[in-house]
């Protein structure tokens, strides 16, 4: 069950980051964090995002914001999670 | 008396977690730094089968035949129409022409009639891109895959890229002829085009009838603004242009902010087309310069 969930949730990721829905994404992304626990997901889909849109000539470190993003939102959560599990 | 011999398993999964993130983190800067367009070409190459599927459907390719033939008609009327139009700015271009020939600008005069074309043109740019295609050359036209604000920065991504010949800095521009940003990465079969209203971009640009030279300055999602003296008389509706002799439109004055104690106003502009609902742009192949 909770492998269909993963599945699921990934899917809808996919979906988000192809589209940009950036703020879509980052409430799966939290899901993904509070249930599983070890999302790497999170990671792929922050690098997916700047790959799309960002990583661009001329654009600096805003051009990698979604990876920082990513590795700040995980090590966050981690952290909430051990503090209120 | 109890003694614990090993670590408790969680701690275990949290090292690793962040061993692994790391790892990807490491792993990402070394490709970047040593291969840059690996992973956008990787993702891009992806993306971009979903992304034209989007795009067909968005362009109508599932529609029933009833549909497209009713719109099919009432593209003809509005065509027959347009070239009634067409006609008279056409005389007016060729006395554009003429004049320029006679300031002793002949070269100016085939782009400023082009231009003067084109611009007339824009309601069927969109839905007829071939013709207008023929109407450009030295450009080649291309879908825009991905637009704001599903880009977060204000960026466009397009279907061409380095094997249709596009370089590095060349510049972008809307049907009718309208500048409205440049190329800043070149993939494969797909391009990243950042648009002049992204924030902080600058260019150099004449506002109104008087043509007072500004720089206007991106305030993102497709709008400008400009600093000029406050005696330039500009009016809401008046025209922004390239600043080159092309004289290219670039915009229409959307407002004017005046403070009477500020030697200065503000004006606020944004181009006649909507960068939201763009699905078609003409990238110059001739410019721009290779990196």
């Amino acid at each position: 069950m909770k492998l269909i969930f993963r599945i699921v949730l990934d899917i809808l990721l996919v979906i988000a980051i192809l589209n940009g829905w950036w703020p879509i994404a980052i409430a799966l992304v939290l899901i993904g964090i509070w249930f599983f626990k070890l999302y790497i997901e999170i990671i792929i889909a922050g690098v997916a995002y700047d790959a799309l849109f960002g990583m661009t000539h001329g654009m600096g470190w805003r051009g990698y914001e979604g990876t920082i993003f990513a590795v700040v939102l995980l090590i966050v959560v981690k952290l909430l999670k051990k503090l209120v599990r | 008396m109890y003694i614990r011999t090993s670590k408790r398993p969680g701690q275990d999964l949290a090292r690793m977690s962040a061993y692994i993130a790391a790892g990807i983190v490491v792993v990402i800067i070394a490709v970047q730094l040593l291969v840059p367009h690996f992973l956008p070409s990787i993702f891009t190459t992806i993306a971009r089968p979903f992304w034209r599927m989007e795009f067909s459907v968005g362009s109508g390719s599932l529609d029933s035949p009833q549909v497209l033939l009713a719109e099919n008609e009432s593209l003809k009327t509005q065509l027959a129409a347009l070239n009634v139009q067409q006609q008279s700015i056409q005389a007016v271009a060729n006395d554009n022409s003429e004049l320029l020939a006679l300031l002793g600008r002949p070269d100016a005069s085939s782009v400023a009639a082009s231009n003067i074309q084109s611009a007339t043109s824009t309601g069927t740019a969109s839905s007829t891109p071939i013709s207008y295609l023929k109407s450009m050359p030295g450009r080649i036209l291309a879908a825009v895959l991905v637009r704001p604000p599903q880009a977060a920065y204000d960026e466009l991504l397009i279907d061409i890229g380095a094997d249709r010949g596009i370089s590095y800095g060349a510049k972008v521009y809307a049907p009718g002829n309208i500048l409205i940003g440049s190329t800043t990465d070149i993939l494969g079969q797909t391009s990243k085009v950042k648009l002049f209203s992204s924030p902080g971009e600058i260019y150099s640009v004449l506002i109104g009838s008087g043509r007072i030279p500004a720089t206007a300055v991106g305030r993102g999602g497709g709008q400008y603004q400009a600093e000029v003296p406050q005696a330039s008389k500009i009016n809401q509706g008046d025209t922004v242009s390239d600043s080159s002799i092309s004289d290219a439109p670039f915009g229409i004055v959307t407002a004017v902010l005046a403070n009477p104690a500020d030697p200065f106003e503000t004006v606020l502009f944004a181009p006649s087309v909507n960068i939201y609902q763009l699905r078609w742009v003409l990238v110059a192949t001739s410019t721009g310069k290779k990196i």
